[in-house]
């Protein structure tokens, strides 16, 4: 069980993980954490639905993908709607060890309104990033400082704890591909205390990544780079109109 | 512009009519827009046959030949037509996303609805 007071709940967001996401609910489950788990499925087209029938957890499915961020958001939606108190979102493709989750919790009941867990920080262990990923991670780190005052050394990271207010905010607005260095911004221009700590991830063994294809390696950097942006442009207008 | 110039472009305004025109019975356009391109279509063919407003259009755009100021004023117009759907297609988008988030939240989550260990 986690010391967090409150409801909490995971959200696993996944598209075509039929062969990992039984071995990621088993390995929660196995920790003993207390939190209710939702699996929202983005419009699958392997047997993810059907597996996600046999195994004890909420299931959520879009009649159609719609991509990562709106799968999230959903999850989001739905701990709103549910009255959830604290939320941690992780991957369904093994990435993310469970057993990583009350180092998250436990930022929280620090002080913070959001923990992102980083394969970066001193004292993270993670299969080796490669370059240009990493030069990306290390750019939008330094756009999410620059543009929202957050300094986070891991701004890609998707395995997240947040409180209801963090959560009900995003719920409203949250982007449909990469939320990355965009929501950091978003948060730190919303004066949200976001923490970073040092946790364990995996290589996928599994599956295809959303960000191996060519088209998304050179849409990426340009889509979170304008998007950034955009969200302090916003800011700018919001306050200026009060 | 030549005769022969005016008399290509209306010909080429007209098969686009009618293409319109057979997408609409088809059912792969709606009324709206079917209105919205003749209405294009019948505005290009006046300018293309009114040659005291092709100069006037060719002396404001500072172009050579009155064609000229023709080809930039379709080019502008597609410009905003472009712009003009992709804020649809937007629009459209994320009214599809809420309403297929809404569906998914809407169905009970499966199987047993609690799923605490």
């Amino acid at each position: 069980m986690t010391a967090m007071a409150g409801k909490g709940i995971i959200v696993i967001p996944v598209f075509n993980e039929a062969e990992n996401i039984a071995g990621v609910i088993g390995e929660i489950r196995a920790e003993g954490l207390g939190l209710d788990i939702v699996v929202v499925d983005d419009g699958s087209s392997d047997r993810t639905r059907q597996v996600l029938c046999e195994l004890p957890v909420q299931a959520l499915s879009h009649p159609i993908n719609l991509g990562y961020g709106v799968a999230v958001q959903t999850g989001m939606l739905h701990a709103v709607r549910r009255g959830y108190d604290f939320l941690v979102l992780m991957d369904g493709d093994g990435q993310h060890v469970p057993g990583e989750i009350p180092k998250l919790l436990a930022g929280l009941e620090e002080g913070a309104d959001i923990v992102i867990g980083s394969r970066i920080l001193s004292g993270s262990e993670s299969y080796t990033i490669p370059p240009l990923r990493r030069a990306a991670i290390r750019f939008f780190s330094f756009l999410a400082k620059a543009l929202g005052g957050v300094d986070i050394r891991d701004v890609t990271s998707g395995f997240q704890a947040m409180r209801r207010d963090v959560f009900s905010f995003l719920a409203r607005e949250y982007p449909v591909d990469f939320p990355d260095a965009e929501v950091v911004v978003m948060l730190g221009l919303k004066k949200f205390t976001v923490a970073e700590v040092p946790t364990q991830f995996r290589r996928r063994e599994r599956g295809i990544s959303m960000y191996s294809s060519l088209g998304t390696v050179l849409y990426y950097p340009f889509k979170s780079f304008l998007a950034s942006v955009i969200v302090l442009l916003r800011l700018f207008r919001e306050r200026r109109e009060g | 512009m030549s005769f022969q110039a005016k008399t290509m472009i209306t010909v080429l305004l007209l098969a686009n009519a009618v293409l319109v025109v057979d997408l609409l019975r088809t059912r792969r356009l709606t009324e709206s827009y079917t209105l919205l391109w003749l209405f294009v279509i019948a505005c290009t063919t006046g300018a293309t046959w009114a040659d005291g407003f092709l100069r006037h259009l060719a002396w404001f755009f500072g172009a050579a030949v009155p064609l000229s100021a023709l080809t930039l004023l379709g080019l502008a117009f597609i410009l905003v037509m472009l712009i003009f759907f992709s804020m649809k297609i937007s629009k459209l988008t994320k009214e599809l996303k809420d309403l297929a988030q809404e569906v998914a939240l809407r169905i009970p989550p499966s199987p047993s609805g609690d799923s605490r260990e």
